[in-house]
């Protein structure tokens, strides 16, 4: 029997929300989507719950809708400045007379990576694992091995309670349960690098409308992420304020007109605000608005770089950088990066098999969502749990009284 | 200096699940109110259903239970092909046939047979009656007639005089499929209107008391004498049992008028009728006036002079 799961995005500029099948081969179609415009946030944190939860809710009524079903049970995409990552390590010794790793030797490992607690305040959103060590040697999977020491590591993305708290109630308000909580920059790399990209290390850099969101992979595995509170939404900010416009104008200006490099070929050449050439309307030099975004887009990149410093090897980065999100789409964005962070950049595109319509950039993060979701990223050895909803679940679940957990 | 939060107990520290709401507030949007409306319709609409269904379910059990046959767990199963019909008296199977209707089209799981049987026993020229089923399609009927040893000529206003049959235990029927032959030679019963009391439906009578101790008489006449028995013509008793002192039975005959025997050891009293009828007095005499068995071992007989 098919199961049916939901993603959701709370998104600076829009809410979206996925709705996939999951076939019993385990193959994923993905059955209904829509998004809101969200007015409640702001550089990736609910400022506004209503206007958020209303902005969600009506995402999820019209993906359920779009798809004919209801979904029980959601993976929730977290982003916001308040996000910090940490490499968390763990080790144990080989508990078995015969020096064979034994699953249980990881989980005491992992038990003593995850062990350090975060700060009064915070807690822990994602764990992302890292290879695993036997004796100083990488190895994919050490059960049945022999050694004498297990290292094991997690990237631990700890968060803000209160803005955790904020975006759980979002859903469970809409009488749904968050079935996982996973990083946004993950979510996207998950979808736009693949395990070959991934593993060669790349850099994905996921450009949204309140923050961009990076992840580095090195041998396929995770080595940093980051949030920078500097998205598609300060570039709209900065040429309103620097050309004297309104701000739907200046989105419009950004969206129609926009460029992060300077072109020679813009030079002398004007572009009207409304359009109509009505009171208020008024001609701007495109050079303009083209200087105006590429300061803020290599602010950006300057900052990412500042944030990786070390990390850039350009011998574990022979994948270069993707680009995705709504500001990728920005024309030139790819040279600022590769420019600043000195590695080849590129606008990431999805794989093959996804329908035209969501394979948008801005898609990334939500359809990331439902793949990273049905991957195991568990321990090896251990089988995914799928824990059985009792009748009392079901039946509150039904009748939206949410969930006791 | 930051504060450190407490592992749980996988010695995991800061879950977010732990954050997790524990109830659902007041819906945020008027999506999630549709949201939660739906569910409550959802929720009506199952206690709606269960209560149809258990009304359903309540109200075919309890019609089975008063009035309809018992449920058929087997389907509709064969029809009926043949009755087995066996009786020791005059019905047969033709008249069951006519007594109960058509059988033909009517599944044997169909008729419930108790029924038939208890209504089979309600007729009084039937003492007693078994009903069965019989693989595969055979309705068996087994019934123990009444034997009429007496007739009594009762008039109605409704349906005017009519002729009844008299068992040895005393029940008044009227009998069905007897031959003139062989009711015709049956004596008559005479007996006061009182003793004659109708069910409380009217259309039968109640059994006669005092014909169980009659009974013996008649059949033991009927099979010892029978010359005696076929000039019997009417009998009567009014004080039938052994206890009274008094007691008697009435009889008329074509050669003796009346004929008294007392309530107990008709055999004797028959054999000293036999001997006294056939001495050579009462030979020539054509018709007996009176002959009184019932004083032991003396006979009283009275001769009409001819």
């Amino acid at each position: 029997m098919s199961k049916i799961i939901g993603a959701v995005e709370i998104g600076t500029s829009q809410a979206k929300a996925l709705i996939g099948e999951v076939a019993e081969n385990g193959s994923l179609n993905v059955v209904g989507m829509a998004s809101r415009p969200n007015e409640g946030m702001r550089k990736g944190e609910i400022v506004d719950f209503r206007k958020a939860a209303a902005a969600v809710h009506s995402a999820l009524e019209d993906a359920e809708k779009m798809s004919g079903t209801t979904v029980d049970e959601v993976y929730l995409a977290q982003t916001g400045s308040h996000l910090k990552g940490l490499m968390l390590r763990g080790a144990a010794s080989v508990a078995s007379s015969d020096n064979r790793v034994d699953v249980t030797d990881l989980q005491r490992a992992a038990q003593e990576a995850k062990r350090k607690q975060p700060d009064e305040g915070r807690t822990y959103v994602h764990h992302v694992r890292t290879p695993i060590l036997l004796d100083g040697r990488p190895v994919q999977d050490p059960v049945g091995m022999i050694g004498a020491k297990v290292d094991l590591g997690y990237w631990s993305i700890d968060g803000d309670d209160q803005a955790i708290k904020q975006a759980l109630h979002v859903i469970s308000n809409y009488s749904l349960e968050v079935k996982d909580l996973i990083l946004s920059s993950i979510a996207s790399s998950t979808m736009m690098a693949g395990p070959d990209l991934r593993r060669a290390g790349t850099l994905v850099i996921d450009m949204g409308a309140g923050v961009t969101d990076y992840a580095l992979y090195r041998q396929g595995f995770v080595v940093s992420t980051g949030v920078v509170p500097v998205g598609g939404d300060h570039v709209t900010g900065d040429l309103s304020m620097g050309l004297r416009v309104l701000e739907p104008y200046a989105e419009k200006l950004k969206l129609e007109h926009g460029k992060a490099v300077p072109d020679p070929m813009d030079e002398g050449e004007d572009v009207w605000i409304i359009g109509n050439k009505t009171i208020g309307d008024r001609a701007i030099p495109r050079k303009a608005i083209t200087d105006v975004i590429h300061v803020r887009i290599v602010e950006l990149f300057e900052i990412i770089s500042k944030e990786l410093e070390g990390l850039l090897d350009p011998d574990e980065l022979k994948g270069g950088i993707l680009l995705t999100g709504g500001g990728s789409l920005l024309p030139g964005v790819e040279q600022i990066a590769s420019k600043i962070l000195g590695f080849s950049a590129r606008r990431a595109s999805f794989p093959s098999g996804i329908a035209s319509e969501l394979a948008q950039p801005e898609n990334a993060t939500v359809l990331g969502l439902l793949h990273y979701g049905l991957e195991d990223h568990g321990l090896p050895g251990r089988k995914k749990e799928e824990p059985e909803a009792g009748f009392i679940d079901k039946f509150r679940k039904m009748v939206g009284l949410g969930s006791p957990s | 200096m930051t504060k450190k939060k407490k592992t749980n107990q996988d010695g995991v520290s800061g879950n977010w699940k732990t954050l997790a709401p524990k109830s659902s507030r007041r819906p945020a949007s008027k999506a999630a109110f549709r949201k939660r409306m739906l569910g409550v319709g959802k929720f009506l609409i199952l206690i709606i259903g269960l209560a149809a269904v258990g009304s359903v379910f309540w109200f075919f059990q309890n019609r089975s239970q008063s009035d309809s046959p018992p449920m058929d767990l087997t389907g509709p199963g064969a029809p009926v092909s043949s009755l087995s019909f066996r009786t020791n008296g005059v019905l047969h199977k033709r008249w069951f046939e006519n007594w109960f209707g058509p059988l033909r089209g009517r599944s044997l799981m169909e008729l419930d047979i108790e029924k038939i049987q208890s209504e089979l026993i309600k007729e009084p020229q039937i003492s007693f009656a078994r009903v069965c089923r019989q693989f595969p399609a055979t309705l068996k009927i087994e019934l123990r007639e009444r034997k009429p040893l007496l007739r009594i000529c009762l008039r109605s206003k409704s349906k005017g005089e009519q002729t009844w049959l008299v068992s040895n235990d005393g029940t008044l029927y009227l009998g069905t499929c007897y031959s003139n032959a062989s009711v015709s030679h049956l004596p008559f019963l005479s007996i006061k209107s009182q003793l004659l009391k109708p069910k409380s439906s009217g259309e039968w009578y109640e059994k006669l008391e005092g014909i169980p101790a009659v009974a013996p008489l008649l059949e033991l006449a009927r099979s010892e004498y029978p010359g005696f028995y076929q000039n019997w013509q009417i009998v009567s008793y009014q004080r039938p049992y052994d206890d009274d002192a008094g007691a008697h039975i009435h009889i008329k005959s074509g050669k003796v008028r009346s004929l008294r025997f007392s309530p107990r050891n008709f055999d004797a009293q028959l054999r000293r009728l036999k001997y006294l009828l056939y001495e050579p007095d009462f030979q020539r005499t054509k018709i007996v006036d009176s002959i009184d068995l019932s004083h032991d071992k003396s006979v009283f007989a009275k001769l009409t002079p001819s």
